[in-house]
């Protein structure tokens, strides 16, 4: 035989650190950076206390359109002329909006990562917001969201969203809006967004070689001309679980698979259940080998993938699960997912699977943190959560440490296959019947 | 090849294996790709599933991918787990088909219907990449097919085919293992030699069908397809030349000028400037194919009310652009440092450095070779672009594919 026949033991770890962390406060603001010794590109991101949550009810997605809004010229160059400066650094803008945050990040070759900045905050801080340009930027913005609508997925969690949140709910609506609600956006709401949110000093997060890059000189860019106080963050939402379980289909006509988006309300970031309810979750959907990649792949190939995970934000979080499925086979890929989720609800984890989950989790915290965008985003995580800066260290040994019952405890109090609402968007003249047959819950048809 | 970099405790084991769709021959589409996802169920001294749970369960992230070149295979690994990493591919690049068994093949066979659909068939726009393919190159070419291959032809696969496949393919002798991150290459090669070392070379591996083709094509074609798409779009195409060659940097320069960012011309002209194009879906690249002229993919979609007919001469303009309006030094710089930027980010991983070194010793047999690949962009010159524009980019060797919406959309779609 020519092959090994036995399996290598490892050899000796070494010790996981994060890159050390250093804080500048200037001109008003705050500059926390990494520090990467050798790397040739530095990336940073300017974090302001601007999420969607504080858009109106009925203009969801200002923000967004406000994002969009930034690179169509500033107070001292129009659009062209911008796009020029800026992508002949090798940089390119990226302004995104999420539920706790507004986010300016650019990366760049570390010499220009200054010259970068300032452009960013150029844009971010003193953006023209010509009327005919946000006009069009928005129409645009309706044109883009229904391309994306058109894609399987986004109308599923869109249902999702409004039967976990309410509708009535700020939370219960799109991140970004739907196209309805981009279409009510004026220029005034764009116009007002920023000038409320946007011109506070928030957080300069920069991930490079620090022996290089002038943290006082970025602090400089980004918070020049800046005014206002920040504002303290809100407190988690209240929340129930659901009594019985809901189906909500969503017409998709001559869809060839269905999407499914599976979910529940579970307790916001700050919950001290966050390793273990995080590790419940990798051995029920997170790793490649978890229960439901397995089965539902695996053993009875009806899907390319399928994942379970927890998603927090600050004041809220959920439980979903979500994959597509061959339209034949939507029901019993629907009752296997059901019985994967009560099956670890009721008998929680084994110790081989835990072993799985601990080391993977505990290992990406190296094997996904090589970037320095990916560093940014690890402290942009800190920042959000108000998590020390031995968060990363601390998190790895509770991953390492956890035990079965710990996190099986996890899976029974935060998983709730009883009260899931399950979203099916596929083609209803198929599979309607089934679904009815099936009995999994009240069916609803969704107005989406 | 081992490229030691200590300053963060991970290691990337990578493979490229010289075989990818272009060497599937007729009847047999979508085999190299299928295989891929075999590699994953157990080998002799591996059991089904336990490929994945020994990599992810040490810490690691893992992949495959194939296209029409070649198939590659790697994973990050906490560097205490490098031998554990080399074991396993040892283990199914030596010992795969003892352990292949017709309800794994099978098996892996649906989930792969089920990629394509996911991927291509349940997605606006989807297929795509599949129809282009065909439009560019001839029936016979190895281009021709898409990797994703077609589901009759994988209904008619036999175990038997696919234990063939890989006895012919997946040897040392077609092979090029790239270790990146924290390992010391003596270390490396010692532990390469202890695996990889007895293992038997593939005699006789057949080449891919030739790739030869004369030159751009020359005569133009065009397919519309009504489908149900949110908005009318255009894909324009050409064959340009092989990724590797200074026509190939050319063309890459030409690309970014072309249609990459909110400064390109595409952008400028019909997104910004004309406005008939939507700002989001608006762009041109080429696709780095080694082995033929590589195909240039320039795409836009229509805004609302703007006639397919009036975006088609708006891109054509933009595009013939290229050959009667010289490229200018500040379009160039900025495209110049666009991709200097790219190509930073593409090697600032272990899994990315480890890759592109496996990509260099396979195609042009020196990884050494890498090393050019940005000094050449930085190279080219405006006439340079102007000549790869003259030769490439003709109304002659255009391929254009039309997606048109199925009815007029009604204003039921906007309902929240």
């Amino acid at each position: 035989m020519t092959l090994v026949a036995n399996r290598p033991a490892a050899g000796a770890a070494r010790p996981y650190t994060f890159p050390e962390i250093r804080r500048v406060a200037v001109a008003g603001g705050t500059v926390i950076a990494a520090h990467l010794p050798g790397q040739l590109l530095a990336s940073s991101m300017l974090m302001l206390e601007a999420g969607a949550a504080h858009e109106s009810a009925g203009r969801e997605g200002t923000a967004t359109v406000l994002a969009k809004s930034l690179e169509e010229g500033t107070r001292t160059r129009d659009s062209a002329a911008y796009a020029l400066a800026l992508e002949g650094l090798g940089a390119e803008l990226s302004a995104a909006v999420d539920w706790d945050s507004f986010r300016v990040g650019v990366s760049a070759p570390v010499p220009l990562l200054l010259s970068a900045v300032r452009l960013a905050a150029e844009a971010a801080r003193t953006p023209r917001l010509d009327p005919e340009d946000v006009t069009r930027v928005r129409d645009d913005e309706v044109t883009a969201l229904r391309m994306d609508w058109a894609q399987p997925g986004p109308r599923a969690d869109a249902a999702l969203r409004a039967d976990l949140f309410g509708t009535a709910d700020r939370y219960g609506r799109p991140l970004h809006g739907d196209p309805a609600s981009v279409a009510a956006v004026t220029v005034d709401d764009v116009v007002a967004y920023h000038e409320a949110w946007l011109r506070r000093p928030g957080v300069l997060l920069v991930a490079g070689d620090l022996d290089t890059l002038d943290l006082a000189a970025l602090g400089e860019a980004a918070f020049a001309g800046t005014t206002g106080a920040e504002i303290a963050a809100e407190g988690p939402l209240a929340w129930d679980v659901r009594r019985q379980r809901r189906v909500i289909l969503v017409d998709r006509p001559g869809s060839v698979q269905s999407t499914l988006r599976i979910g529940h309300r579970a307790p916001e970031r700050a919950t001290p259940d966050y390793v273990p309810m995080t590790l419940a979750a990798t051995v029920l959907g997170g790793a490649f080998t978890s229960r439901l990649n397995h089965l539902i792949r695996e053993v009875r190939g009806y899907t390319y993938g399928i994942r379970g995970s927890y998603a927090m934000s600050r004041r809220f979080g959920r439980f979903e699960v979500a994959a597509g499925v061959q339209t034949a086979v939507t029901v019993p890929a629907i009752t296997d997912t059901i019985g994967e989720i009560a099956r670890t609800q009721l008998d929680g984890v084994t110790e081989d699977e835990l072993a799985v989950a601990r080391s993977w989790r505990a290992g990406q915290l190296s094997v996904e943190m090589q970037t320095p965008g990916a560093i940014v985003g690890a402290l942009s995580t800190l920042v959000l959560h108000d998590l020390p800066d031995d968060y990363y260290p601390t998190l790895r040994r509770e991953y390492l440490e956890a035990t079965v019952e710990q996190v099986s405890k996890a899976a029974a109090g935060h998983l709730h296959p009883e009260g899931m609402t399950l979203v099916v968007e596929g083609d209803a003249a198929v599979i309607r019947d089934e679904l009815t047959a099936a009995a999994i819950g009240e069916m609803v048809d969704a107005e989406i | 090849m081992v490229s030691s970099d200590r300053s963060s405790p991970v290691v990337c084991v990578n493979l490229w294996y010289d075989v990818g769709s272009r060497h599937e021959p007729d009847g047999q589409t979508g085999f190299a790709h299928l295989f891929e996802h075999l590699m994953f169920e157990g080998s002799v001294h591996v059991q089904k599933t336990e490929h994945m749970r020994l990599v992810q369960g040490n810490g690691g992230s893992l992949n495959a991918t194939t296209n029409p070149d070649r198939t590659n295979y790697f994973e990050t690994m906490p560097s205490e787990h490098l031998e554990l990493a080399l074991w396993l591919e040892a283990d199914r690049m030596g010992g795969l088909v003892p352990a292949l068994t017709q309800e794994t093949l099978d098996n892996q066979r649906e989930v792969v219907k089920n990629e394509r659909r996911q991927r291509y068939d349940n997605v606006p726009y989807g297929d795509a990449w599949l129809r282009l393919l065909e439009l560019l190159y001839p029936a016979g070419h190895p281009y021709h097919h898409a990797t994703i291959g077609s589901m009759e032809d994988l209904n008619a696969a036999s175990l038997a085919t696919f234990k063939a496949f890989h006895q012919q393919y997946y040897a040392p002798n077609n092979c090029v293992l790239t270790v990146v991150g924290d390992a010391e290459p003596q270390q490396v090669y010692a532990l390469a030699e202890k695996y990889f070392g007895a293992l038997a070379p593939a005699p006789d591996i057949p080449p891919a069908p030739p790739g030869h083709l004369a030159g751009p094509a020359t005569t133009p074609v065009r397919e519309t397809v009504t489908a149900a798409v949110p908005a009318a779009r255009l894909y324009v195409a050409h064959r340009t030349h092989p990724f590797g060659t200074k026509g190939y940097d050319a063309v890459t320069v030409l690309a970014t000028v072309l249609g990459n960012g909110r400064g390109s011309r595409l952008y400028q002209r019909l997104a910004d400037g004309k406005r008939i194009a939507q700002p989001d879906y608006i762009g041109s690249y080429g696709v780095d194919l080694a082995h033929a002229p590589a195909p240039i993919i320039i795409t836009a979609t229509a805004k609302d009310g703007v006639a397919v007919d009036d975006l088609e001469q708006g891109l054509a303009e933009v595009v013939d652009s290229l050959v009667s309006e010289p490229v200018t030094e500040d379009e160039l710089g900025r495209a110049k440092a666009m991709l200097t930027t790219a190509w930073w980010r593409s090697l600032s991983t272990v899994g990315g450095r480890a890759d592109t070194l496996g990509r260099y010793a396979t195609q042009f047999g020196d990884p050494a070779t890498v090393a050019y690949r940005l000094p050449q962009w930085l190279a080219i010159t405006a006439d340079d672009v102007t000549e790869a524009a003259a030769y490439a980019l003709r109304p002659e060797s255009r391929v254009t594919l039309t997606y048109l919406p199925e009815e007029t959309e009604s204003k039921e779609g906007e309902k929240a």
